[in-house]
């Protein structure tokens, strides 16, 4: 993923080499189409794991939650799941703050955009502690831990890419026409919350 | 589907205009006519090869079958293309400086229609003749004899639950029809007797299963297909088709046996009731690694056990529990296993040493 | 300049110091966490070899090369720095071995680095052939023979055939389309760079405790769960070729999409540039699923997760099913890019237009959707449900009708051309034919009561070559010759391209024909040692697996000779309408002065005054770029 920045308009190469401007065949924005791919693939990432999730779940059919005594907090999680959603709702007025050339809720909205992922993490890690089984004990621990972690990771990575959009954002960069630093983690952080919401239904919900 | 694009300019007429093939009169009928010699030719030929194995079981036949109907199949498909290909080149072929361009043909929507309809109608009918087959072989029959087949790391066994027999050779009786019942002890592997042409993984966590009538007396081999480590190559066993009688009486041996003294090998052990060193060697698969006469043993990745470098008891044992503490001059470390040390208790241990121990000079 | 300046600078230097940073790292980690939660011993090889050497090393090799600098900078909001003019075009050999963002430079740092990977994986399987060429053990022990196949087929697959067909398409699609460059460069330096990394992973196996992988490039669980240290080389390497495959496909997809030329509209493409779309969508798409079972393996290997641990719930097969289902389609991702090549060599050198264009390309898509539904004719019998064994055979046996259509439609484009029998046209020629045979040996196996015979024999190892070497590797070797002319702006030797062609056709069915025999009368595949009656046909296999091993000499002495001496190259000497050969031999440092615009189809030769692409102005190609401010005016490379 490779946005252009402020010194550069929309060619992808440096302006003071001379290489002709490239015709544009679509309308799509080369970033945009970049991220679409990339989430594509990542869907086909948890497809994997999900793909163990029902051979682990169906095929050997050695029983789920609640085990040996122990149970998922649904509870604790599903309060995570709003917090998670709700960086979704100020994610996208950042977005629009950069739109309208509105400074302030766009870095607000980054700030509390972050903040809100961090919490995510935080109550994840939290529940991992005292949640009374490891990823070793068994094949459900281990697809527990699988199917949460890697969304865990993601979470981490869309906070590594929002910290780089907010410090962009605090150091002047970004305008109302030419926003893709925005826009484009913006978009991840959209598919790593929807991909909770499916990870939320089917782990601890089904 | 082949519409022309519009930049292109008209097509040259109808192949007769093509100087090149205009002497000839009928150049796709000559072709054709190659073609059916070719395809009858090399069919002839696929056929008179001897592709197969003896076959040992009723399916095989049928398996065999199958691929002759394969062969007759795909002959004239290679002739067709090997044709077209060779009559190309050796005819519109460029002469040195050629700077003529071909006939500007985008296409021919009969032509391509028909090589779709034709290969899939083809592959269609095999399909349905393969799963016919697939049904056939497959299918149950009465009065089975039940056979359970265990795959270790390098060996198989195999157990008659019903005659409460176990044996480390397979011994099938002719003509009735057996239900393999295949599991494993630790990684895949697959249970194949090329002469039954049939085969099947042996997965943990599941019993996989083939069914099979031996129809010829014989002594073929089981051998694993699947990648299962170092000794893979050396996981080869016996199989005897007898006669139903012999078969009965081979059980009853069995039994016997497995009643008085321990079951198979004919090392003859130690007192009532001790671990068995010959059946422990059986069981563990030494036998795919090592040469060792009592055992009948004839693996070569390992010394031979028959001459082993120090004959006492201490070095045998350390050379089972921990192969890699002296390595054998000629043999490479990390091959021979090394958690016999776990797998064996420290009775059997005794028991084996004592019987490598017995058969050194 | 200064030592601190190197090592500061992208670079080697920088590079050496970045592997010793991130093992120390890595190390660090290790430790510190092992005391942490006290575990014994503090300092674990294994662990340190997998956290420190297979993963914080590369990165800080990497980092060190210089892939990230540029993003980094963009990342913190700094002011970035164009790169200094190494960023395009390479001036001498030492260009090739930095971190470049040309896509003809890493076209040829791809080429030339596969082919590397090529060699290493091909001495391997003489070794191999040694070892087969008689009954018992005589050069190498099971172990290392297990080793030696497992680490030649991934080097073959995940180094060679994939991204050898990324390079070619590097090279070429950028210029087909009329786009100065791909659409992200610096991703694609990065997605070059990662190649090695993974390659040398592969290799250095060799010397893991407990030798190299040995579990096959299918690496089943739970072997690969339970097999020594140097299966982690494996699990690890695999990830980043793999991330290595999906960002260039990203990259092919955004520049295909995004970056045509003007009147290029996707019916007027050339069907390399259709091959590579529709490969691209498969490495998107299936890549993933490989990732995630190697994922998998690691995680039982190292934390004790119980994936595939059938007492403790998990389920073995599960292995197999995400193996395979990127697998499969990865078999076309090996064959569609050749499928493309095939289709420019056979219009160019025949001089005809390609007969059926749009089947040509709706072929290429019903491939890749088909392909995505028959992964388990690898598991025939695996023991999974023997339910999904007929419907996976019947959509098997369909690809042959998408694939049919393309073998017959170049049958009929060389119905009545001009046909030119130059080396590339040749091996266009043996592709067809040898292809079609493992075609159809994969038809046969696609059949379940055929397969339970044969699968794991040494039919399958018939079949893996027919479609691999006969299939993708004559492919490449005709895109080489074709394309050679281009590249180096040198001709290759004409004789000796001939020369290598008919050796290695003949000696390649020599090879791997009786391999079909042996397989059906019993020889099960991946063994070091086999009963004796096949002695005498694995010693035919093995002599003449030795003579095409040498008749690989015989391309390279032509390349390497060729590249320095040949007769200078023409813009175009090959006649051809597309668009990369109506530049000059090498292209200009940003391909074109003037983005061309597309005016007709690809191929329509014999259509009188039928151009593909025209530009504006006619200027010569090779004219110097337009003075930049700042003074970027280097010369094209004088090569
Ligand atoms: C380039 C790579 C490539 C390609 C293109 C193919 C193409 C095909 N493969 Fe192959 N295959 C492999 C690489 C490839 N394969 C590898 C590496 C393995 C082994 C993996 C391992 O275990 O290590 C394997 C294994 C493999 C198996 C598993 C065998 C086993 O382990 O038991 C099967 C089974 O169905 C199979 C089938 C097919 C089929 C049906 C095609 C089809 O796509 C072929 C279609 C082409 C044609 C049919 C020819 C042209 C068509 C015509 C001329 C039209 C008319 C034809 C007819 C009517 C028949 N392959
Ligand atoms: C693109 C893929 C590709 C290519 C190009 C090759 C190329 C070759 N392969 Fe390989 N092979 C596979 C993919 C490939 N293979 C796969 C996927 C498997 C399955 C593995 C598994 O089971 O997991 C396999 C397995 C495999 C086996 C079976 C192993 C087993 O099951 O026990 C054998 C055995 O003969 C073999 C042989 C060869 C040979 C002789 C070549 C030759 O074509 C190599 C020719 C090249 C060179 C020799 C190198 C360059 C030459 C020189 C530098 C000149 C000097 C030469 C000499 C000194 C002679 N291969
Ligand atoms: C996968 C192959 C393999 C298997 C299975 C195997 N071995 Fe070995 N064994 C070897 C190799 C190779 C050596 C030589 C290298 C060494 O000393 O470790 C060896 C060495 C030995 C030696 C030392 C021989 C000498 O002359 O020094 C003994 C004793 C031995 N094995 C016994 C056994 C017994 C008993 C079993 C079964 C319980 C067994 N082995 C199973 C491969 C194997
Ligand atoms: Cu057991 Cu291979
Ligand atoms: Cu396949």
């Amino acid at each position: 993923m490779e946005s252009a920045s402020v010194a550069h308009g929309h060619a992808d190469h440096d302006e003071h080499h001379g290489p002709p401007p490239a015709n544009r065949s679509s309308r799509v924005e080369a970033q945009f189409l970049g991220m679409l791919l990339f989430i594509i693939s990542e869907v086909m990432l948890f497809g994997a794991f999900f793909t163990a999730y029902f051979f682990i779940r169906v095929v050997a059919d050695s029983g789920w939650f609640p085990m040996d005594g122990k149970d998922l907090p649904k509870l604790i999680a599903g309060v995570n799941t709003a917090v998670l959603v709700s960086s979704s709702v100020t994610m996208h007025w950042a977005l629009e703050g950069a739109r309208r050339g509105n400074r302030r809720a766009m870095q607000v909205g980054l700030l509390t955009t972050a903040a809100l992922g961090l919490t995510f993490l935080s109550v994840q890690v939290n529940e991992y502690v005292h949640i009374g089984f490891a990823p070793h004990d068994n094949a459900q621990g281990t697809i527990f831990y699988g199917l949460t972690g890697l969304h865990g990771a993601h979470v981490a990575v869309g906070l590594t890419l929002l910290v780089f959009a907010t410090l962009r954002a605090f150091r002047g960069h970004f305008t109302p026409k030419e926003h893709r630093g925005v826009e484009v983690p913006g978009i991840y952080w959209h598919f790593v919350d929807v991909m909770w919401i499916v990870v939320y239904s089917s782990v601890y919900l089904l | 589907m082949s519409e022309r694009d519009p930049a292109a300019g008209s097509p040259a007429g109808p192949p007769e205009e093509d100087p090149r093939i205009q002497g000839e009169r009928h150049p796709i009928a000559k072709m054709i006519g190659l073609g059916i010699v070719a395809s009858v030719v090399g069919i002839a030929i696929s056929l008179w090869i001897d592709w197969f194995p003896q076959s040992a079981a009723g399916s095989a036949n049928k398996i065999d079958t199958v691929y002759d109907v394969l062969l007759i199949c795909s002959v004239p498909i290679f002739v067709l293309v090997m044709t077209v290909a060779i009559y190309s080149v050796v005819r519109f072929r460029a002469m040195p400086g050629d700077m003529r361009d071909g006939a500007p043909i985008h296409g021919n929507t009969r032509l391509e229609v028909f090589w779709v309809t034709v290969p899939f109608l083809m592959v269609t009918a095999l399909a349905i003749y393969g799963w016919i087959v697939l049904d056939d072989i497959e299918a149950k029959q009465p009065n089975t004899l039940v056979v359970k087949v265990t795959g270790q790391q390098f060996t198989w066994s195999f157990d008659y639950p019903s005659q409460k027999v176990h044996s480390t050779e397979l011994v099938l009786p002719k003509d009735r029809p057996v239900e393999f019942r295949i599991h494993t002890k630790d990684v895949i592997h697959s249970f194949w007797v090329p002469e039954f042409r049939l085969k099947s993984d042996a997965v943990p966590g599941l019993t996989t299963k083939i069914r099979v009538t031996p129809n010829r007396i014989g002594h073929y081999q089981v051998v694993c297909a699947e990648l299962c480590g170092i000794g893979h190559s050396t996981m080869r066993q016996d199989v005897r088709v007898v006669a139903a009688g012999a078969f009965n009486s081979w059980l009853d041996d069995q039994k016997q046996a497995a009643g008085g003294a321990p079951s198979s090998g004919g090392g003859g052990g130690g007192g009532g009731g001790a671990p068995d060193g010959a059946a422990i060697f059986a069981a563990n698969g030494c036998g795919s690694c090592h040469t060792f006469k009592p055992a009948n043993a004839t693996g070569t990745v390992g010394p031979d056990l028959d001459n082993i470098d120090k004959p006492t008891a201490a070095f045998i044992r350390q050379s089972i529990v921990d192969p890699n503490k002296v390595i054998t001059k000629g043999f490479a470390p990390d091959i021979m296993p090394q958690d016999f040390g776990d797998k064996l208790s420290p009775e059997e241990l005794d028991a084996l040493v004592e019987y490598l121990l017995k058969a050194q000079k | 300049m200064t030592l601190t300046r190197r090592l500061l600078a992208p670079g080697w230097y920088r590079a050496a110091l970045g592997v010793a940073i991130g093992f120390g790292l890595g190390t660090a980690i290790v430790v510190v966490v092992r005391s942490l939660y006290g575990w014994d011993p503090v300092f674990k090889g294994d662990a340190i070899i997998t956290v420190g050497a297979l993963v914080a090393a590369p990165f800080g090799f990497l980092i060190g090369i210089g892939c990230f600098d540029y993003w980094f900078r963009w990342a913190s909001g700094a002011p970035t720095i164009p790169e200094d003019h190494s960023g395009h075009g390479a001036y001498s050999w030492r260009d090739y071995f930095r971190v470049n963002t040309d896509h003809k430079v890493i076209g040829i740092q791809y080429i030339c680095t596969t082919f590397f990977f090529f060699t290493a994986g091909g001495l391997m399987a003489m070794v191999m052939r040694a070892e087969l060429a008689q009954p018992g053990t005589q050069f190498v022990d099971p172990n290392t023979f297990n080793g030696l196949f497992s680490v030649h087929a991934s080097l073959m697959i995940f180094l060679f055939i994939i991204p050898v067909f990324a390079g070619i398409a590097n090279y070429v699609i950028p210029l087909m389309i009329g786009a100065p460059d791909m659409a992200f460069p610096r991703l694609n330096a990065l997605s070059y760079w990662m190649l090695p990394v993974a390659g040398v992973m592969m290799l250095s196996s060799f010397f893991a405790e407990g030798g190299a992988f040995a579990t096959g490039w299918t690496a089943y669980a739970p072997l690969s769960t339970e097999t020594p240290m140097g299966q982690q080389f494996f699990t690890l390497g695999v990830q980043f070729a793999g991330a290595s495959s999906i960002a260039t496909a990203l990259n092919f997809l955004v520049t295909i999409i995004t970056m045509r030329a003007p009147g290029m509209t996707f019916w007027r493409m050339p069907l390399l540039v259709w091959a590579n779309f529709t490969t691209s969508l498969l490495v998107v798409i299936a890549t993933p699923f490989i990732a995630g079972s190697q994922f998998f393996v690691l995680l039982d290997r190292t934390i004790g997760t119980k994936f595939f641990d059938a007492s403790a719930g998990g389920d073995v097969l599960l292995y197999q099913h995400v193996f395979w289902f990127y697998s499969h389609p990865a078999v076309y991702i090996m064959m569609l890019p050749g499928f493309g090549i095939i289709s420019e060599v056979i219009s160019t050198h025949a001089r005809k237009p390609i007969f059926g264009y749009r089947m040509m390309a709706f072929s290429l898509v019903a491939i890749v959707i088909l392909g995505f539904s028959v992964w388990a004719h690898h598991m025939f019998v695996s023991g999974m449900w023997s339910w999904l064994r007929v419907p996976m055979m019947i959509t098997t046996m369909l690809i042959a009708v998408p694939t049919g259509i393309k073998i017959f439609s170049w049958l009929a484009t060389l119905w009545r051309g001009v046909i030119h029998l130059r080396t590339p046209m040749l091996f266009a020629l043996g592709f067809i034919t040898m292809f079609t045979l493992g075609g159809i040996s994969g038809i046969m196996l696609a059949v379940v009561p055929f397969d339970i015979h044969v699968s794991d024999t040494y039919f399958i190892v018939a079949h893996i070559h027919y479609v691999l070497f006969g299939g993708s590797v004559f492919t490449i070797f005709a895109g080489i010759y074709h394309w050679f002319p281009k590249m180096t702006g040198r001709m290759y030797d004409e004789t000796l391209g001939k020369l290598h062609f008919w050796l290695s056709f003949i000696f390649f069915n020599l090879t791997f024909g009786p391999m079909h025999l042996v397989g059906i009368e019993g020889m099960p595949r991946r063994v070091a040692d086999y009963a004796d009656q096949f002695a005498t046909w694995n010693a035919v296999i093995s002599i003449s697996s030795f003579i095409f091993g040498l008749s690989f000499l015989v391309f390279v002495y032509n390349m390497v000779a060729s590249w320095r001496h040949g007769p200078l190259a023409e813009g175009n000497p090959w006649r051809a309408h597309s668009i990369e050969w109506q530049v000059s031999s090498p292209p200009p440092v940003f391909n074109f002065d003037e983005v061309p615009t597309v005016v007709g189809g690809p191929y329509e030769y014999g259509v009188p005054g039928a151009v593909h692409a025209v530009f504006k102005e006619k200027a010569p190609a090779s004219a110097a770029v337009p003075a930049p401010a700042g003074g970027g005016g280097a010369p094209p490379p004088a090569e």
